[in-house]
């Protein structure tokens, strides 16, 4: 057995896996919010392209910058509405708030997408090298989560949205005083975590299975990746979701496949109490 | 009282006044309950039982996450923990009540356990600690196949006797598991270990310094928030007669019974009771009506919840109301004296 | 769609709390009328399944009341389903279980899709000595428990997996080895644990034999090992998101083997939707296919054809066994009825005991567990667009083609 296939299988995966996190992660991070709506997101991103492809004969990655800003646009109007009224209320209620709020979106997906689990059969072939094998869309899977989340983390860094939501995170007082409009922020912010989703569900649908019966795993990885890798930050969300990635792989291989999800919730218990900042711990978010 | 009401003290003189009207209003309700099999057919039992069953886990649930202050979601790997340890020692030939009480204490030790390990967490990562929890037992459950029967699920003796006998006994055990669990609150909230849990919520950092053993204490609390659990979770997987990984560790579980006490009023001795009742009534009475649309109702509910009632039924009444009619009155005055 | 079985008195009972009154119920079933209940799963993860019974029962309510209802003892009953959704949730179903049982006085229950939850059910069933049909719960596990009111249409796993075993060797005698990798659950559990027997009793070597657990969202690792192992089948059993995922990484990692297994997905439409070209050659068994030909069936439908006629027009595409198996369940049901001559429960289900009869589905007779006896069960593969039959001889109509 190749060692090399299970490395790369699990890098490939992993890639995927902090295309996940990160937009959970960012929320987390600056908002304080444990967004239960997160694998709901991506769900609802991989319908719109599934239908786009379906019905327009769109190619998905024309169709993702679309789904991203109305993903945008949700998660924004949420932020706005409703989650900005108690952000600074305890995790117990934000969770709470979120967790209905999935419970609205689960069921309008359910009743007018139906849990048909869908497909975009866009099977682009495989490439070899050095004897190991990896799929295309994988790949190119791949390559789009690791420049989405680039992308992320220079807009954070470099852009004035991107440093006034530093602010806000390091100190939302001070910001506040220094003029930065916190809860347009807090929106915003909302806003980027749910486009990650939905770009990571646009992706997915080439990939994955869409289906609402997938919301609690993809969800359940966000929280195990964000564990892993440290909260609330970017780079600290790609290290979570490689280890991940990478994790789930050879301990499906060595240890059968029944227990390789497992392995990954045990060792973020672990985590949380020995290490709760991850392996890329980072106070400020960027 | 301090003027205008908001001390986090639950004994201003409005309230003791109050008290043995709520003790009166209680005994209604569990006698309601308890009097279903003679006033209604067995689907009301049912819904009787479900409620006692559920107002247990909420009273539970009210120590740690009420009193204490930690955003627990673990109820549903106690829950799930007392199903398995139940049903097994009942398929090993224990007796029926010994099994439950096997289970009982095997939860309780299990959180003790756990306790001293994720109660060092605070706020966001003990949410999400608690319930990865529930995932970890969950997958461990089921990929366990040799001794829980794994995804396949385990077949539990059926209690013996006819539908309304059988219906009637988990009422009257399930009754009895929350009345405990009322006692177990009360004892708390008037004695040392309700002060102490009341002072880690507020701050922890100073609790401790006044000499609270706060970790003690912690691991109390959430034990208690799963001994009853682990008791539901034995009889409830008597009474249906089968048990499965997905349905015993659910995450639905898992946040309905905060919810539950939230609505009633978290930190209250009387808040799950109510929140539990007026939930499940109303998720009954959605869920009749609005078939395809009950799981978004049931959000729309908690969303309505957090926005309009955030201290819950109990302290709305309490305070608010007061307080308006404070502020109406002293306005009133002032507009007098204006005069 | 549940527009006339609806009540939504109900309603009113929930919410006045628990003080519900059975008396509006009772007036109605003074008339003669056969209450059959249902709790199903409309939403949740079973939701496609729970709508697909919903659908096929209405259509078989549609032509029994069509004709004016069914004869029993020469009057003419009127056939009423009442339906609930339980969200795919097992808590739930009981508790509709027994909601149908007391509050709407069903006189038989049908049970939900699934093993698991078709066990919950069964236990309410069994403690109110109310008939309950399954129609689509085939692990022998729900039916060992000694339950005497638990009658199910499908005939037990393991017929499905030798005959399959047996059907490959024969067409392809150089088959050597399985792979074998299932859902941690309880139907796909007990199906992959059902072949790895009967591939080594018929001499094939098991190179691989692994579960994965509920809420696994990738198989690379799965599929590294199985291509690893160089099985020339590869036999794996899962819900159809699982299976098509399944199928896609085989493909993606380059597992090349002559024969894949997936039970049940090309049964489903859903599987050869959500995987196009890559279904092409997949086979799997099943319970029923509407290319069987049965005729001077009892109910509704004398024969198969005339089932799936109406089927197609109804919903514009075919049906699967799921489809078959509920109408057929509903046709059971209703002879039972007709030999007890009342809906009196204790005959019914000494009726439903002794049943032995020829439904559009195929000979139904029950077995000392309840369990519908083994009887061929097709095994189907797709090609192209269609699904073929390739087993058994006397309905085939197409040949075991291998996947290059």
């Amino acid at each position: 057995m190749d060692i090399l296939q299970i490395l790369v299988n699990g890098i490939v995966l992993g890639a995927l896996y902090a295309c996940i996190a990160v937009g959970f992660s960012l929320v987390w991070g600056v908002l304080n919010v444990i967004n239960m709506l997160h694998g709901s997101f991506i769900i609802l991103g991989g319908y719109l392209t599934f239908f786009a492809w379906f019905y327009l004969g769109l190619n998905p990655i024309l169709v993702l910058p679309a789904v991203a800003l109305v993903l945008y646009l949700l998660g924004f109007a949420l932020q706005y509405l409703f989650i900005n009224k108690v952000v600074t209320a305890p995790v117990l209620t934000t969770l709470t708030l979120t967790f209905g709020l999935d419970m609205i979106l689960y069921n309008l997906m359910t009743v007018y997408f139906t849990a048909t689990p869908r497909r975009v059969t866009l099977d682009l072939g495989i490439v070899e090298f050095l004897g190991v094998v990896t799929p295309v869309d994988r790949l190119l899977g791949m390559g789009l989560a690791l420049l989405l989340t680039a992308l992320l983390y220079l807009v954070m860094r470099g852009s004035t949205i991107g440093r006034a939501i530093v602010a806000v995170r390091m100190d939302r007082q001070a910001a506040a005083l220094m003029g930065i409009r916190v809860n347009r922020i807090y929106a915003i912010t909302f806003g980027i975590g749910a486009l990650m989703a939905g770009a990571a569900g646009a992706v997915f649908a080439m990939v994955f299975p869409v289906t609402t019966n997938l919301t609690g795993v993809f969800l359940g990885k966000a929280f195990v990746i964000c564990v892993i890798g440290g909260l609330g930050s970017v780079p600290g969300a790609l290290v979570g979701g490689l280890a991940l990635g990478v994790i789930e792989s050879f301990a499906g291989f060595l240890l059968g496949p029944q227990h390789a999800i497992t392995v990954g919730f045990v060792l973020m218990l672990i985590l949380l109490v020995v290490r709760p900042t991850g392996l890329v711990g980072v106070k400020g978010y960027e | 009282m301090g003027g205008d009401g908001t001390s986090t003290k639950l004994s201003g003189p409005a309230v003791l006044s109050r008290k043995p009207l709520a003790y009166a209003a209680l005994a209604l309700w569990v006698g309601l309950l308890a009097a279903t099999p003679l006033l209604g057919d067995n689907y009301t039992v049912r819904i009787a039982i479900t409620i006692a069953m559920f107002t247990a886990m909420a009273l539970s649930w009210n120590f740690i996450g009420g009193f204490t202050g930690y955003p627990s979601f673990s109820t549903a790997a106690f829950f799930g923990i007392g199903c398995y340890v139940g049903a097994l020692a009942q398929r090993n030939g224990i007796p029926l009540v010994v099994a439950w009480t096997l289970a009982t204490l095997a939860v309780a030790l299990f959180a003790a356990a756990l306790g001293l390990i994720i109660l060092r967490l605070k706020g966001h990562y003990f949410a999400i600690g608690s319930i990865a929890v529930v995932e970890v037992v969950r997958l461990i459950v089921s990929s366990w196949g040799s001794v829980t029967g794994g995804g396949d699920g385990l077949n539990v003796p059926l209690l013996q006797g006819g539908p309304e006998a059988v219906s009637a006994i988990v009422l009257y055990v399930m009754l009895a598991i929350m009345l405990a669990a009322f006692g177990a609150t009360v004892l708390v909230d008037r004695g040392r270990l309700g002060f102490g849990l009341r002072c880690i919520n507020q701050n922890e950092d100073a609790a401790d310094m006044v000499g609270i053993d706060t970790t003690r204490y912690k691991i109390a609390a959430y034990s208690l928030s799963a001994l009853f659990c682990g008791t539901v979770g034995a009889v409830y997987a008597s009474w249906v007669g089968y048990i499965d990984p997905t349905d015993s560790f659910s995450i639905l579980l898992t946040v309905k019974v905060p919810v539950m006490a939230l609505l009633g009023g978290a930190g209250t001795v009387f808040g799950p009771i109510v929140g539990t009742g007026v939930f499940v009534l109303l998720e009954e009475f959605f869920w009749a009506n609005f078939l395809e649309w009950n799981r978004a109702i049931l959000g729309g509910i908690i969303v309505f919840l957090i926005f309009f009632l955030p201290g819950g039924i109990l302290r709305l009444d309490y305070r608010r109301l007061w307080r308006d009619l404070l502020a109406r009155r002293a306005r009133q005055r002032s507009a007098e004296a204006a005069e | 769609m549940l527009g006339k079985s609806w009540k939504s008195a109900v309603a009113a009972t929930a919410a006045a709390g628990l003080v519900s009154s059975a008396a509006a119920v009772s007036a109605l079933a003074a008339e003669e009328v056969l209450r059959i209940g249902a709790p199903l799963a409309l939403t949740g993860g079973l939701a496609d399944e729970g709508k697909k019974q919903e659908a096929v029962w209405q259509l078989w309510l549609d032509k029994v009341n069509a004709d004016g209802g069914v004869e029993v003892g020469g009057r003419t009953m009127k056939v009423e389903f009442v339906q609930y959704d339980y969200q795919t949730d097992g808590k739930r179903a009981g508790q509709l279980a027994e909601k149908l049982i007391t509050d709407d006085e069903v006189d038989v229950l049908m049970a939900p899709f699934g093993s698991g939850h078709t066990k919950i059910v069964a236990a309410v069933a069994e403690r109110y000595q109310v008939p309950l049909i399954a129609c689509v719960a085939s692990s022998v596990s729900v039916y060992d428990q000694g339950f005497q009111y638990l009658f199910g249409t499908l005939a037990p796993n393991t017929g499905m997996t030798e005959s399959m075993t047996a059907y490959f060797k024969e067409k392809m005698p150089e088959l050597r080895s399985v792979a074998v990798y299932g859902r941690d659950d309880v139907f796909p559990k007990a199906m992959a644990s059902a072949l790895a027997d009967s591939a080594k009793s018929a001499g094939l070597e098991v190179t691989y034999n692994e579960l994965y657990a509920v809420g696994t969202m990738d198989h690379s690792a799965a599929m590294s090992a199985i291509k690893a192992a160089e099985p020339d089948w590869v036999y794996m059993t899962g819900y159809t998101q699982d299976l098509i995922l399944g199928r896609k990484q085989m493909q993606d990692l380059g597992v090349e083997a002559p024969i894949i297994t997936m039970v049940t997905g090309p049964a489903y439409r859903e599987f050869t939707e959500g995987l196009g070209e890559l279904a092409d050659g997949v086979t799997s068994s099943t319970w029923w296919h509407h290319a069987t030909a049965y005729e001077g069936a009892v109910g509704p439908w004398e024969t198969t054809a005339a089932f799936y006629a109406d089927f197609l027009e109804a919903f514009g595409t075919d049906p699967d066994y799921v489809h078959g198996s509920c109408a057929a369940a509903a046709d059971v049901l209703v002879n039972a009825v007709q030999t007890a001559g009342s809906t009196d429960k204790q005959a019914v289900r000494d009726a439903l005991a002794a049943t032995e009869i020829l439904t559009f589905y195929g000979p139904i007779d029950f077995g000392e567990n309840g369990m519908n006896q083994g009887r061929e069960m097709p095994i189907i593969q797709v090609h192209g667009e269609e699904i073929k039959v390739l087993y058994p001889a006397a309905i085939a109509d197409a040949d075991l083609k291998m996947i290059d």
